[in-house]
């Protein structure tokens, strides 16, 4: 079995532990032996310190931001999904959909956001729109990579046994691309949080990027921090949950 | 039970009235890619139960003919492909005939018994009953505690085996096996053959079996077909009458190696009309 470097072994987990331990540690000693404002670094004490004292806040704005990128993946990887497979089943829409695909995509994503903002309205919905047409790009070229990989050869076979267009679709198509559609809905992960947080900095009614925005205008950066600590770990906790689904799915690497 | 109700009454008839009506008779079979013409003119008729084996020069159209009478390609017009009896279109062969190509293609996402009963799924069968019917084969296919195995955990040969139990779990009346050994070392690729004639004589299907070994080509045929340099046609046909069951010991006979001579003879012919100094 090989070794996938995007999975974390034991070993990396308790190397990664004792680094960030490590940084907390002189960034403690930094802060406190410096004497450092808050606006330019609190101490570590402090930021965890408001975990708890902003729980209820930073809990909520949690589970608001990864609903809305949870949302949004789901529904990027969906419309990614179904437009590698249409691609495949007619291969004339190829010509035309790869160069639009990559007109969109070769935009920064959040250039599209007040346009999205206006359309969508300041809610979640927007954040959603937003996320998925992120997401959806990178699902779009993982899974037309994971068809591509279909060798013709076995599709003949599937022909000899009299096998229908959808059983080929079905049995063959789909397991073949699996591996390379899980390992983009991996890397969709931690974009999903990123284009969420980014658009509710620019407008919306609650979530861990309109927390940060709202402790800015205060200038409290304990709060600022706080925030980009549990966006942090939301989006670790969504990437390895995903991770370990493509261990289990993809069984046979 | 290997047999379907169509070949009895096939058999039947042969025993009244000769010759017996062929499974496989294609006549002035051409096929063309754009420029370039695979076969032109291939005849030959195949008979029920018999072992077939073609040999020939790579690139030579073996696979070409295989792809048409396995359904997958249309022939030239005026080509005559003829199934059990019937003039047929390639695609009616599709579901027809049981393929087996060079590469063992097992899906990798399914254990041993799940390839082997993929065409019976495909089929419509009750997975449950494929799944038992495959156990029971296991053993006869050296796969014995093998069920479960996935393809990455198996050797060369035992990923042809199941290639070859999952061709066999399609029970059609006419097997295409592609240069199944091809890819395996000499040893694994003797012990196959002999076990392959082992199975054949169990469930006696038609076999038409493409190679480039020639030895292979005796060793297993009824009957060894020689195919001309491209455009493919037969070249030379030559019964192979050798005792069965055939033993290791064969290869070495007095007129296993008269035929040998004689096929080698043939096929350099032809590959010297490809690769020889003397083809302008």
């Amino acid at each position: 079995m090989t070794h996938d470097p995007m999975t974390p072994s034991r070993h990396a987990l308790a190397r990664g532990l004792l680094g960030g331990g490590a940084l907390f540690l002189i960034w403690e000693i930094a802060a406190r032996g410096f004497d450092l404002p808050a606006y330019i670094l609190p101490a570590v004490s402090e930021i965890l310190l408001r975990f708890w004292t902003a729980r209820d806040v930073l809990g909520g704005a949690a589970v608001y931001t990864l609903g809305e990128a949870f949302g949004g993946y789901l529904l990027g990887g969906a419309v990614g999904v179904a437009l590698a497979l249409c691609v495949t089943l007619v291969p004339v829409l190829r010509r035309v959909i790869v160069p639009a695909a990559t007109a969109v995509n070769s935009v920064p994503i959040v250039a599209f956001s007040p346009l999205i903002l206006l359309w969508f309205g300041m809610g979640a919905g927007s954040k959603v729109v937003m996320v998925a047409v992120a997401v959806s790009f990178t699902m779009f070229v993982s899974a037309l990579a994971g068809f591509d990989r279909v060798d013709e050869r076995s599709v003949n076979l599937m022909r000899s046994f009299g096998a229908s267009r959808a059983a080929i679709l079905w049995k063959l198509r789909l397991p073949t691309a699996l591996p390379l559609i899980l390992s983009g809905m991996r890397l969709s992960t931690v974009r999903s949080l990123i284009v969420a947080i980014v658009t509710e900095m620019l407008g919306a009614y609650g979530g861990l990027g309109w927390v940060i925005y709202q402790a800015v205008i205060v200038i409290d950066f304990v709060q600022v921090w706080a925030a980009i600590f549990v966006a942090s770990a939301a989006s670790l906790a969504f990437f390895g949950f995903v991770s370990f689904l493509e261990r289990r799915l993809v069984f046979w690497r | 039970m290997m047999t379907r109700p169509q070949t009895d009454f096939t058999a039947a008839e042969a025993a009244m009235t000769e010759p017996a009506e062929p499974i496989l008779d294609l006549r002035n079979l051409s096929k063309t890619f754009g420029e370039v013409q695979a076969i032109k003119g291939v005849d030959l008729k195949v008979q029920p139960g018999e072992f077939v084996t073609v040999v020939g020069p790579s690139g030579c159209g073996k696979s070409t003919l295989f792809n048409i009478v396995s359904g997958l390609e249309e022939p030239d017009s005026g080509s005559v492909l003829r199934f059990e009896g019937r003039s047929v279109m390639a695609r009616d062969l599709l579901g027809n005939v049981s393929f087996m190509p060079q590469r063992d293609l097992l899906l990798a996402w399914r254990n041993v018994i799940d390839n082997a009963i993929l065409p019976l799924e495909i089929e419509g069968a009750n997975r449950a009953e494929a799944r038992k019917e495959a156990e029971r084969m296991l053993p006869e296919f050296g796969l014995a505690g093998f069920a479960k195995q996935y393809p990455h955990e198996l050797s060369g040969g035992m990923r042809q085996r199941v290639a070859l139990m999952r061709t066999f779990m399609f029970k059609r009346d006419l097997m295409l096996l592609d240069e199944p050994f091809g890819a395996l070392d000499a040893l694994t690729r003797t012990m196959m053959q002999r076990w392959l004639l082992d199975v054949w004589q169990k469930h006696r299907r038609t076999v038409l079996f493409i190679t480039h070994d020639v030895d292979e080509a005796i060793f297993l045929g009824d009957r060894v077909l020689v195919m001309t340099a491209r455009p493919g046609a037969i070249k030379l046909e030559r019964k192979v009458d050798l005792p069965r069951p055939r033993n290791a010991d064969l290869v070495t006979s007095p007129e296993f190696i008269a035929l040998k001579r004689d096929l080698l003879d043939a096929i350099e012919e032809e590959s010297m009309k490809t690769f020889g100094p003397s083809s302008h």
